[in-house]
């Protein structure tokens, strides 16, 4: 007879972005004690950071907030913030994993009331807006925030105005000496779903991105766009807050290239064209060209894509440009490409241009503490279930947010059988 | 439109001399934005685009055979570093080529190139026996059993009387520093590195196998060039003809003898200098730091970065065969170099390549900048901070 159970029946997840979220709330209406653990101060990941998806054009808050509420409604879910895991042993089953949490300067009787941030002085570009604005020392990760609590820039620490900050809070919420925790969880199985990092564009010389100001990535783009965002969702030109009438996208900044990503990051496209509707909506006189070496708009995306390609507005040119570079008296930055259809050479001026820049799985760089199989490209690959270490989403391959979420369910179901074996 | 033929013949013919990646194509088209023939006008600009030359050239198919196209490649791999797909460009400009020059369709301008370096061991028309006059009055050593590195001057420096100036200097530093080296002489051939690169695959390979046989017969261990051209053949396409010992750039050299404490530069030069990357030392050899290093040993030098560098420096347009082509003025590389060098308000332009000083100087020189910007060999430049 199958040994029926043994082990212990709690799942830690990794990752408090749509994958982890969406596994820890999965693996705990399935009737089991969930850990999730999130790097940054609050819950969400970089869906939060995001203005719409594609193809339905809506905005994330209302899936997050599903979400939160269901995290919420439920008791067998505990989550730390700030935290991550530095230590994995054991087997499937019986794993005992180590969690650090780094402090927050900030604790639990905070109740959002934002006096230490009218008391803060020092201002610090703002890591929610990837830097297009700044916040200051004493903040709220972003609007809507999950938890709602306030976080302090540890570089105030030990200066005057961290004093003044912690007078200030009339909750007494404000830690200045807050350490570092470590402590220990046993769990049966681990969903690993520490997501995604866009490839770094600086590192494709012939683009200029970071030294043109209005060389932007695609991820940039979904904060200037965002209501919540630098600019209150008004798209503008970085440089000098002008309007954005001629837009241009750089496909595969990045990926499809030996030099870079070898691999088709799958989502970049359909971001792009999402990206292109952001901009018509605001400026039905915009002019948006889109540069691609080829589309892929896979399954039922075709329809999206041939949407917006449609529109008069929308020219979409086969080639991948070469020169990229900013005039520093207009701002305008020239586009160089040869368009593979007719053998020209063309070069053409924009106001703002977006690279669609990559995903690198955030296990590229930041890899699993313990023996799990990855690929040349830091991707976990299968067959990590008998480690009882189980990937879900974009440190699987890239991946969109539907996807994702899919990715996570399945994956519970394995954590659940690395449980019981 | 008319129909266009596609030769079965040729794609295997191109394939084998070569081009054997042609294929790997995606038809992006980054190559031909990269080019540095983007940046200059004229007519070779206008014809000259490297993704369509390949795309024929993988279908086998007529159009790429016009001098003006098949001849304009300076082999500079700043679209072989860059392409997605990592196909091997420089190979398939040359299998193109040798597919037109193998079957003696050399262009009229590459004869007697081709000829001086078949009679003569070189593409400079020097003769044989003269291959030793660029040392002038220096005691030039030997090389034999008791040398450890032997010193190999590029054909240029041997008869070009500019770049006799690179060699010279260059033995100075290696006998200041207490280097053991010698040269083996006249019996030495042309590394035939832009002959190969020009599609003579066959004067390539007998060139290369009168070297491989002299030097090891001579029982060369270790080797000095004075050219990243030589430095480069030597280190990927001589190997497999027998040919394999420990490559040196001079440079390279030069940075270890004074990380060893040998050699210093105690000579102060008020100057600010800005560096050219030859593409066969950074591209092609991945060597970026060195040269830069050794700037950084000399007093007084204030060193001024132009705006395309290291990986991404614009070539002078001396490489792949074009330092015996004639581009009009206005269409010349190096004048995008001067003018960039100038502009950032440079006195020397300093380099590390025989065909790049000589690239440089000829632009100066139509741009008639000589009296505000000097084009020196980065050996030069150093020799004067000797005591």
């Amino acid at each position: 007879m199958v040994q029926v159970q043994k082990g212990n029946r709690s799942v830690l997840v990794v990752g408090g972005g749509m994958s982890g979220l969406s596994a820890a709330i999965e693996a705990a209406e399935a009737g089991m004690q969930v850990y999730l653990v999130e790097r940054e101060p609050y819950l969400g990941g970089r869906v939060s950071r995001m203005n719409k998806y594609f193809p339905k054009l809506c905005p994330p808050s209302c899936g997050l907030e599903i979400n939160f509420r269901r995290l919420k409604n439920n008791p067998s879910i505990r989550f730390f913030t700030m935290a991550q895991v530095t230590g994995i042993q054991g087997e499937p089953g019986e794993l005992d994993v180590t969690i650090k949490i780094n402090p927050r300067y900030v604790n639990s009787k905070c109740t959002a009331c934002g006096e230490c941030s009218l008391a803060a002085e020092t201002e610090v570009p703002d890591p929610f807006n990837l830097g297009l604005s700044h916040v200051k020392a004493a903040y709220l990760p972003h609007d809507f925030a999950f938890p709602l609590r306030y976080v302090l820039d540890p570089r105030i620490l030990g200066t005057p105005e961290a004093e003044k900050i912690k007078q200030a809070c009339p909750y007494g919420a404000v830690e200045l000496d807050m350490k570092p925790q470590e402590f220990d969880l046993q769990v049966g199985a681990i969903i690993w779903a520490t997501g995604w990092n866009p490839y770094p564009a600086d590192k494709i010389p012939y683009y200029s991105f970071g030294q043109a100001k209005n060389v932007i990535s695609n991820v940039m783009m979904e904060r200037i766009a965002s209501p919540c965002g630098p600019t209150q969702g008004k798209i503008k030109r970085p440089s000098d807050g002008g309007e954005v009438n001629k837009l241009a996208f750089i496909q595969c900044a990045g990926s499809r290239d030996e030099n870079h990503l070898a691999y088709c990051s799958g989502i970049c496209c359909l971001a792009s064209l999402k990206q292109a509707t952001y901009l018509l909506d605001q400026n039905p006189q915009a002019q948006v060209t889109l540069f691609y070496i080829d589309i892929r708009a896979l399954g039922k995306f075709e329809d999206f894509f041939n949407r917006v390609q449609a529109h008069e507005n929308v020219t979409l040119i086969k080639g991948k440009p070469g020169e990229v570079f900013e005039d520093p008296s207009t701002g305008l930055v020239t586009v160089q490409v040869e368009d593979q259809t007719t053998g020209k050479i063309l070069r053409d001026q924009f106001d703002l241009a977006v690279l669609a820049t990559g995903m690198v799985p955030a296990t590229a760089h930041d890899p699993v503490p313990a023996q799990v199989p990855v690929d040349d490209n830091g991707f976990l690959l299968e067959g990590g279930n008998s480690s009882g270490i189980i990937g879900a989403g974009c440190v699987c391959r890239p991946t969109d947010v539907a996807t994702s979420v899919q990715d996570a369910t399945a994956a519970v179901l394995k954590a659940i059988q690395a449980c019981r074996r | 439109m008319e129909p266009k033929i596609v030769s079965l013949e040729m794609r295997e013919y191109i394939a084998e001399m070569g081009g054997d990646t042609l294929n790997w194509c995606m038809q992006c088209g980054l190559c031909t934005n990269l080019c540095p023939w983007r940046l200059v006008p004229g007519e070779t600009s206008e014809k000259f685009n490297i993704r369509h030359m390949q795309r024929l050239g993988q279908m086998g198919m007529e159009g790429f055979e016009d001098e003006t196209i098949l001849f304009a490649c300076s082999t500079c791999s700043m679209c072989q570093t860059n392409c997605p797909r990592g196909v091997k460009i420089v190979d398939n400009v040359r299998g193109m080529r040798a597919s037109l020059v193998g079957a003696g369709m050399a262009p009229a301008s590459l004869r007697p190139i081709l000829g001086s370096a078949h009679a003569n061991g070189n593409p400079w028309s020097g003769p044989r026996e003269k291959r030793m006059d660029w040392a002038g009055d220096l005691e030039l050593p030997s090389f034999g059993p008791d040398k450890e590195y032997f010193l190999y001057v590029c054909c240029h420096s041997c008869y070009d009387p500019r770049s006799t100036k690179t060699a010279r200097s260059i033995v100075r530093l290696l006998q200041h520093a207490g280097v053991s080296f010698g040269v083996i002489g006249t019996e030495e051939s042309c590394c035939g590195e832009s002959l190969r690169k020009v599609g003579d695959e066959e004067l390539f390979l007998n060139l290369a196998q009168s070297n491989v046989d002299l030097f090891n017969g001579k029982g060369v261990k270790k080797i000095i060039t004075t050219s990243p051209h030589c430095l480069w053949t030597f280190a990927h396409e001589y190997p497999e003809l027998g040919g394999q010992w420990e490559l040196v750039h001079y440079t390279q050299l030069l940075e270890q003898l004074v990380n060893e404490g040998k050699l210093s530069f105690p000579k102060s030069l008020q100057k600010k200098v800005a560096f050219h990357d030859p593409c066969y030392l950074g591209r092609h050899s991945g060597i970026y730091d060195t040269p830069r290093n050794l700037m950084k040993q000399v007093s007084g030098l204030t060193p001024q970065e132009l705006q395309r560098r290291e990986a991404s420096s614009l070539c002078c347009a001396g490489g792949g065969g074009r330092i015996w082509a004639e581009a009009p003025v206005g269409e010349r590389f190096g004048e995008l170099r001067i003018q960039d060098a100038v502009a950032k308000g440079a006195q020397m332009l300093a380099t590390a390549c025989p065909y790049c000083v000589n690239m440089l100087t000829d632009a100066c020189k139509s741009l008639e900048k000589q009296d505000d910007l000097e084009i020196i060999e980065l050996a030069e430049l150093l020799a004067e901070a000797l005591p």
